[in-house]
């Protein structure tokens, strides 16, 4: 038990009791009050050390002590503002970056959807798939879901609470406000099931939420729009919930606002703006509908588990119920389909994050720059704890004489803990202060559209209580080791005269950090050095097409309410009209230009050939293009002709393939004249092979393998498929997206050209988007430009820092080696010697951490090879730059300290002592 | 310079203060200036007591609960901490006085050892 502390003003009031006594006494024995006064003092010793000997016994003690060590240790930053700010700074790079990188790993991988109990979310699939998938197998694993197949598992899973079905892809809409005078403009949309919103527990911001009795056909249409959408195009406006709206041109009304945090069901960089019931699928989408169609699967699943129930049984409950429907479409699947039907499964999986689509695509990016920054933090934290070794050195006088006349080892530690501390936490600050401005910069750099990102760029509270403990934890690691040497510090050597030691107490321990940043800035600057081979090796290869000239613009007929027969017409005005601007030189339609985005693949059954097996690869993209396409995008035909202005409707069906097509389906073989079909065997001899066009890649994917088979057909042209859902998906192909314009060398396109070119076609048909191809393709590689720049930021922030740490080192060793360094010189070394001395030593440093930086490079590399697009991770060029740049710049750190040593005047340096 | 008076007074040995005070203390309470004016008193003014170092050991003595404190009038009418001996106090100090006599006894036998033998050279 402890005693109740004593106040301070007891103690002083019986010390004062004791003089009084004491001047009693003397008074009494006969000496004069004033000599009695000071005797009586003098007795007591020193009163201010009898009060703090008293004050150090008390338990409260040491709380005071920090704020005394505190204040301290402010007093000699203050002394020394150049060590301050320089670690102060070079905590600050450290902690922010690495505080906006957990930001963003954060926001993209950790957190969970805005809405109600999102652990009692379960999604389906293992996998993510997009966007529409046909047919009744799904690879490994049923991950989307047509509509009938939703409603089957939604009645044969009772453990469900409620189970929404929504689009798994996006789609552009055209809405234009009732009454508006304004075109219509492009928004994105979402079709959910009526349940969405109950699902997802979360409530309407005004007006209200779609229910289930607005997704049945016969209800008003009724659209719910997103917060973002209502603050961005319509200002908060009231009159908005409850308005009439046309959506692609069919009259909406808009029931309610979803709360502002609301951004759907997955992280996307384009959030939906309007959720549509499905029930207005068929009203909005007309012919190309898929609501009916059994074995066209767009819908993404998820669901709230009732409490108690046991997901893995509802899981097994539901492959029951797949295989069900499965077997109740036995007539219609084809032979592949049916070898295949027993190995159909599903899996349930925690869907509180929503369909992780986006995480997925950057987990591992993210978590390859949070190894960069990390090492990052480690080269500052050895780097300041340099700093705060030779600070250490530099105050073992003052501690040698502190400790000489009394202040005890501990006392010493802690203050020299204090300080690494408070310079840690100061750093930590500094490091918030960047992070907050960082985090928003890193985020406009790592995704698209950025403003419209549903995440959160200012750190959040568990954020900042990592990057509070980063900031702790370094100032107490690297400043328990100063504080040791500190106190080993001895009296008897301190008072022998400064700098006459001849040992160099600490230089182990300062060597071995500086070998440590050499090691990681090679690292880092090797890594950053792969990175930015691959990016070029992406943007630089031949991409099959020409990008300069070239401008991409996208459209969406379907959204203007154009029937699939005013097609043709409407292509050829546009053509017409775009071509008639001065300066084009020629314009094409295409379904998907190259780098795009999109892409659409089938099964391809050759004319005369047996059925392929399941084990054959027989799948092929395809595309959709207008005359002129081939020479307006600069692909060439290196073998019969491409697609002209006689490939209509109503004449031969033709097809112009890439080398991969012929090359995989016909061999040696000259495909020309050569005929196959899609999708269905039964019509394997559709198209015929007109010409062969040269590779070139379209796919935003698999960008390190090369081009798969392609082929091209002509606009206008429609196939009589004879299964009804190749029929739609055949009249989907036929809505051409994008406009390829190529103008004449040198010339320019501007928007309001093209905007008022595509006016005077149709005022209805919005141009939703209009770039240079340039633009289009580095579009594509933005998260591997976002990683190389990033990587080589880091990496030459470890270089500078590493070479700060080079010349910290021997500029330390040069100034405790003044004297030694005299003496050689007064015996007939000269400067070239003494600047050899000094740099074979730095040299040396260099090297050691060359040859542990080297391997620990080569396994770096080893982790990040798939961002390496088959640049070889072992590259020796890359190593060898890499060790070249930090042999430099280490060389010119330790230039300076030697430099200076080779003018040190001998009769000076010996005069020192 | 010290006088000769000075020369011979002997300073505390560590650990020695805090058995004078608690012998002091057998006598009855006692504030700190009279405990330091006893020591000097009862040594035959040898043992001199740095009144810097008995507030910080009387304190010490009271955490350990050896002594008891509490504000009271002098003899000539000043107000001072006196200290009492606490039975607790009293056990430690009859343990601890045991334990110097032994030692003391040990130490004078070697030194008077080592007279013998310097007597018989």
């Amino acid at each position: 038990m402890f005693p109740r502390r004593r106040p301070q003003s007891d103690f002083s009031a019986e010390l004062q009791a004791h003089l009084d006594l004491e001047q009693d006494r003397l008074l009494a024995e006969g000496m004069p009050l004033e000599e009695a006064r000071r005797q009586a003092r003098k007795n007591l010793g020193n009163l201010l050390g009898a009060k703090e000997r008293f004050y150090e016994s008390s338990r409260w003690m040491w709380l005071e002590q920090i704020w005394q060590d505190t204040r301290l240790t402010f007093r000699h930053l203050r002394t020394a503002p150049a060590f301050a700010v320089t670690a102060i700074l070079t905590l600050g790079l450290g902690i922010g970056a690495t505080t906006s990188i957990f930001t963003l790993v954060h926001a993209v991988m950790l957190k969970s959807l805005p809405v109600s109990n999102p652990d009692q979310l379960y999604r389906l699939g293992n996998e993510t798939h997009c966007c529409v998938w046909g047919g009744y197998g799904q690879g490994r694993e049923f991950s989307i879901v047509s509509w009938e197949l939703y409603q089957h598992l939604r009645r044969n899973a009772a453990g469900f609470e409620e189970l929404a079905a929504f689009q798994a892809g996006d789609r552009f809409l055209g809405v234009q406000r009732a009454g508006s005078a304004n075109p219509a403009e492009s928004y994105q949309g979402e079709f959910v099931s009526g349940n969405y919103f109950a699902t997802f527990g979360v409530g309407a911001y005004a007006g209200r939420i779609l229910t289930a009795d607005d997704d049945s056909p016969a209800a008003t249409p009724v659209a719910v729009m997103s917060y973002s959408a209502w603050q961005r195009k319509f200002g908060l406006d009231p009159d908005v919930v409850g308005g009439a709206f046309q959506i692609n041109g069919k009259p909406f009304t808009v029931a309610g606002i979803a709360p502002p945090g609301f951004f759907g069901d997955k992280l996307s960089s384009a959030p939906p703006d309007f959720f549509l019931p499905l029930s207005t699928e068929p009203y909005v989408q007309g012919d190309s509908s898929m609501l009916d169609q059994p074995n066209r699967h767009w819908l993404a699943l998820i669901g709230r588990v009732r409490p108690g129930f046991n997901v893995l049984a509802m899981e097994t409950q539901m492959r029951v119920a797949l295989q069900h429907w499965l077997q109740s479409h036995l007539a219609d699947m084809s032979p592949n389909e049916k070898t295949r039907l027993a190995q159909q499964t599903l899996y349930l999986r925690p869907g509180g994050a929503g369909i992780t689509g986006m995480r997925e695509q950057y987990e591992q990016r993210l978590q390859i720059l949070m190894m960069v920054a990390g090492f990052v933090l480690l080269i500052v934290c050895a780097n300041v704890a340099n700093l705060l070794l030779v600070r250490g050195m530099e105050r073992r006088q003052q501690t040698s004489l502190s400790m000489a006349l009394g202040a005890r080892p501990a006392r010493l530690i802690r203050q020299g803990l204090t300080e690494s501390i408070v310079l840690s936490l100061l750093g930590g600050a500094a490091g918030v202060g960047i992070a907050f401005a960082g985090t928003r910069l890193l985020l406009s750099l790592a995704m698209a559209a950025a403003d419209r990102m549903p995440i959160e760029a200012s750190p959040s509270l568990p954020v900042l209580l990592f990057a509070f403990g980063v900031s702790l934890a370094t100032g107490i690691v690297f400043g328990i080791a100063p504080a040791w040497m500190a106190m080993r510090a001895d009296p008897i050597e301190a008072l022998r005269g400064a700098n006459r030691t001849t040992r160099r107490a600490g230089s182990l321990p300062r060597m071995t950090l500086a070998i440590l940043q050499a090691a990681l800035s090679l690292v880092l600057l090797s890594a950053a050095g792969l990175l930015t081979q691959a990016l070029h090796k992406l943007e630089r290869q031949d991409f099959g097409f020409e990008q300069a000239d070239r401008y991409v613009i996208n459209i969406d007929p379907l959204l203007a309410g154009y029937k699939p027969a005013e097609l043709e017409p409407l292509y050829r005005r546009i053509r017409e009209s775009l071509g008639g601007i001065p300066g084009v030189a020629s314009v094409a339609l295409t379904l998907y230009s190259p780098m795009g985005g999109d892409s659409w693949n089938e099964l391809i059954f050759v004319d005369g050939r047996s059925a392929p097996t399941p084990a054959d690869n027989n799948i092929s993209w395809v595309n959709r293009v207008s005359p002129e396409y081939f020479a307006t995008i600069g692909t060439p035909i290196v073998k019969g002709r491409g697609i002209t202005e006689a490939d209509r409707r109503g004449s031969r069906h033709v097809a112009v393939v890439n080398e991969a097509f012929a090359r995989q389906f016909f061999k040696d073989e000259d495909p020309i004249g050569r005929h196959f079909g899609s999708g269905d065997p039964r019509i394997s001899g559709e198209f015929e092979i007109v010409g062969v066009a040269r590779d070139s890649r379209y796919l935003t994917y698999g960008l390190s393998e090369p081009v798969g088979p392609f082929y091209f057909l002509p606009e206008g042209q429609v196939t009589e498929h004879l299964l009804p859902a190749n029929r739609t998906g055949e009249i989907r192909s036929q809505y051409l997206h994008d406009i390829v314009v190529r103008v004449h060398p040198g010339g320019r396109l501007t928007e309001e050209q093209a905007r008022r070119a595509l006016a005077a076609v149709d005022s209805r048909l919005p141009m939703m988007l209009m770039r240079t191809m340039t633009d289009q393709v580095s579009s594509v590689f933005g998260q591997q430009r976002l990683m190389a720049r990033l990587t080589s930021l880091f990496g030459m922030l470890a270089l500078v820092l590493a070479a700060i740490g080079i010349y910290g080192v021997t500029a330390y060793s040069v100034g405790s080696r003044t004297n030694e360094i005299g003496l050689r010189m007064a015996l007939g070394a000269d400067r070239g010697n003494v600047l050899a001395l000094i740099l074979r030593g730095a040299m040396t440093l260099i090297a050691i951490g060359l040859a542990a930086g080297i391997p620990l490079s080569l396994g770096a590399g080893q982790l990040i090879r798939t961002q390496l697009y088959g640049v070889n991770e072992r590259n020796p060029a890359v190593i060898l730059l890499a060790v070249a740049a930090l042999g430099l710049a280490g060389l010119l750190a330790a230039l300076i300290p030697a430099l200076r040593a080779s003018r040190i005047s001998p009769l000076e340096a010996l005069r020192a002592e | 310079m010290l006088t000769l008076e000075e020369k011979n007074r002997v300073a505390l040995l560590q650990g020695t203060l805090d058995l004078l005070i608690l012998r002091i203390l057998i006598f009855g309470p006692q504030h700190g200036q009279g405990i330091a004016r006893a020591i000097q008193l009862n040594s035959g003014e040898v043992l001199l007591v740095d009144h810097g170092a008995l507030y910080p050991a009387l304190q010490r003595l009271e955490t350990k609960g050896w002594i008891g404190a509490e504000w009271g009038v002098s003899a000539n009418n000043r107000k001072a901490r006196f200290y009492e001996l606490t039975p607790k106090g009293r056990k430690h100090l009859t343990e601890e006085t045991g334990r110097w006599r032994t030692l003391a006894t040990a130490m004078a036998r070697i030194l008077d050892l080592e007279k013998l033998q310097t007597g018989e050279n």
